[in-house]
């Protein structure tokens, strides 16, 4: 993949470190050990105490993509204990001087290293893993080159933008034994009210699940501006089309219906992926369906008179069948368990034997989950190959709605069957010089 | 919705001027039309056809970006022409791509074959890209080739050879030998590695046992970049091929 030497001279990071950690730590140890006479400090944040462990025993961090939700898994990180936050990379200046700030501050210092270019940061070999909240567009691609330069990865959802890439990082993570966990911090938080009853067995065998979220995402036509100095708007776009800059266009606000990089289809696949990652990752956990991937997405076109609007579902090979925006006149007049008016659940009503329902690891949700993993390499809460499971329905259903037609899912080949159109969306060309 | 040519007249000729900020309305008749065109064959040539011809120099950038997009979707060997003419044009050759990477016709990758040959720098890489995207097992004597080019190029080439990962494929990383090159090194290390998985994922336990076999004594001897990962993924390989009851 795109884990190439930097196209540009590699810039200095903007933060003061020159060495490693483990190698400043190491120099310290051999001079005590050999009692010389400088006289060294090591202070009491390095040694560790009853509830901060030493700095050799801390999970050394960094983050990629550090505004907006960067920010908050940053805090996330920066506030734990057992984690020492090194350094920041965002092609934004505001974000990354933000980021660096925040750490310095922490720390009371300001060795906190500032990073334009992702690749510098994760050249870097005392890094133990890194948190990645970029657009979409990079998240395949930065996830593979952390794998493969032998770091741990906490990435935002949805982690994949097309269905290729989700093999592929899957494949990056198990090749080097790397930790990756998707970022999801609702699933098993937000969704209680549907997670115990179906794992409790209250509802019995699951039949279907309708899930009220914003559809695909669109083309972006927004007008050149002048691109501002603070940004790097060739990384910024990366893989994707080139396109002029536009505030609207890049803006990390959370919105999905225009003037967000979370409403184009380069860049996102909308709300349906977007907070969809939310709503299908509550209901497929809920539903106990995380081992899976649907089999067949259908797409219900609108009526004639126009008053139905189109709507679409995924099969799974149990029979579960999970819908998105179906019209509330053909739902289940009674579901069993319901998620405000976003998900409704409906079961055969056929009590079961109830299963223990899946806890994260560690402390500190799944923010903690991940680092209680890196320390000892168990698969996360939401393990990469469970994220891109959850990801493929939401994905084949943006499909299905693109091309206005039902689809069948080959999980073993990871391709439609008998549609050859469909298959050109598996993935698509990157801008060079990205490869996957 | 029935395909209607004579309606398309209109919106492709304001297409030819479009540019970004413009109105973007005028065009879902277009949008709609790629979408009627699926079931029959006519009305899509005809649809590619008038959609192709606009990728020429009196059509803007913003228009011939939303031509290749369509034509990612419905184009065949008939685009090919004309789109691999805007392979060597920086402006263009990423767009250029994205339609022919997707077209499924054996014209559409000897037209990235032939840019790969004549184009550089990051053209080239964008080439190497596409071809690996598409599987392309006919330019793996070229990208074996590039093993030895320069660093960028050779780092993209061994990535390729492990998203196509055949026979060929193994041959071609196992004969590249030794590299100085740190960030090339690493490269066909971790394309050897995805090829072991691949042969391994076909049950060939012993083939990619001897990728593994190799990889590891090279580890050993300190022969390859960051010894220690690779010395065990392939240790994770080694033990996966003698897993009898692993997927293979």
């Amino acid at each position: 993949m795109g884990h190439h030497t930097p196209a540009r001279p590699a810039s200095a990071p903007e933060g003061q470190t020159t060495g490693t950690r483990r190698g400043f730590l190491k120099g310290i140890g051999a001079a005590a050990a050999g009692a010389v006479a400088a006289p060294y400090v090591i202070t009491s944040t390095a040694l560790g105490n009853a509830s901060t462990p030493p700095a050799s025993d801390r999970i050394v961090m960094g983050g990629i993509g550090i505004g907006n939700m960067g920010s908050g898994d940053q805090n996330a990180f920066l506030g734990r204990s057992d984690v020492q936050y090194v350094a920041v990379c965002d092609v934004r200046k505001k974000w990354r001087d933000d980021g660096k700030g925040r750490v310095d501050g922490k720390y009371g210092n300001g060795d906190c290293a500032a990073y334009v270019d992702f690749r510098e940061l994760l050249a870097r070999d005392d890094l133990d893993a890194v948190h990645i909240a970029t657009p979409d567009h990079w998240h395949a691609i930065m996830t593979i080159a952390a794998c493969r330069s032998g770091k741990d990865v906490y990435l935002q959802k949805p982690e994949t933008l097309t269905l290729r890439e989700g093999p592929l990082m899957i494949a990056a993570a198990r090749r080097y034994g790397r930790v990756v966990s998707g970022g999801s911090q609702r699933v098993l938080e937000d969704y209680r009210d549907i997670v115990h009853p179906c794992w409790a067995g209250e509802i019995g065998a699951i039949k279907s699940v309708d899930i009220s979220v914003g559809g695909p995402s669109q083309p972006c036509y927004l007008p050149a501006q002048d691109t501002p100095p603070d940004i790097d708007w060739d990384l910024w776009l990366g893989p994707a089309p080139w396109e002029p800059y536009n505030s609207g266009r890049c803006d990390g606000n959370f919105g999905t219906g225009g003037n967000s990089w979370r409403s184009y289809i380069d860049y996102s696949g909308g709300s349906l992926t977007d907070w969809g990652a939310h709503h299908f990752g509550g209901t497929i956990f809920a539903t106990d369906l995380r081992e899976l991937q649907p089999v067949k997405a259908t797409y219900h076109p609108a009526s004639a008179d126009g008053k139905q609007a189109a709507y679409a579902s995924v099969s799974y090979p149990n029979g579960v069948d999970i819908y998105h925006n179906r019209p509330n006149e053909l739902r289940p007049a009674t579901p069993s368990v319901a998620h405000g008016g976003s998900i409704q659940i409906t079961g055969d009503g056929r009590a079961r034997e109830a299963k223990p329902v899946p806890v994260y690891k560690g402390t500190g949700g799944i923010y903690g989950d991940f680092i209680e993993c890196v320390k000892t390499r168990e698969r996360p809460f939401r393990d990469i190959e469970l994220a891109v499971n959850t990801m493929t329905g939401p994905h084949m259903i943006g499909i299905a709605y693109r091309l206005q037609r039902s689809l069948n899912w080959d999980v073993a080949a990871q391709q439609f069957t008998g549609d050859a159109e469909a298959n050109r969306l598996l993935d698509r060309a990157r801008r060079e010089p990205w490869i996957l | 919705m029935a395909y209607d040519s004579a309606s398309l007249d209109k919106p492709l000729e304001t297409l030819k001027a479009f540019d970004w900020g413009g109105d973007v309305a005028a065009f879902e008749p277009i949008d709609a039309a790629v979408i009627a065109v699926h079931a029959d064959p006519a009305a899509r040539a005809d649809l590619e056809k008038r959609l192709s011809a606009l990728l020429t120099a009196g059509t803007s950038r913003a228009a011939k970006e939303y031509v290749c997009r369509k034509l990612s979707v419905i184009g065949t060997a008939a685009s090919v022409p004309t789109l691999a003419a805007l392979l060597p044009d920086t402006e263009n050759s990423h767009m250029a791509r994205f339609a022919l990477e997707r077209i499924n016709a054996a014209e559409a990758g000897a037209a990235l074959r032939q840019a790969l040959g004549t184009v550089q720098g990051d053209l080239k890489i964008g080439m190497i890209s596409s071809l690996a995207g598409r599987g392309d097992t006919a330019c793996i004597p070229m990208l074996a080739a590039l093993l030895a080019g320069d660093s960028r190029t050779a780092v993209a080439a061994a990535d390729a050879l492990g998203r196509i990962h055949t026979p060929e494929a193994v041959q071609a990383l196992t004969a590249a030998g030794g590299t100085s090159d740190q960030a090339v090194a690493a490269a066909i290390v971790d394309a050897r590695l995805a090829c072991a998985e691949s042969l391994l994922k076909q049950g060939k336990r012993s083939e990619a046992t001897a990728i593994y076999k190799s990889l590891a004594d090279a580890a050993a001897a300190g022969t390859t970049p960051a010894a220690k990962s690779t010395r065990l993924a392939a240790a994770r390989g080694i033990l996966a091929c003698l897993d009898t009851t692993s997927p293979s």
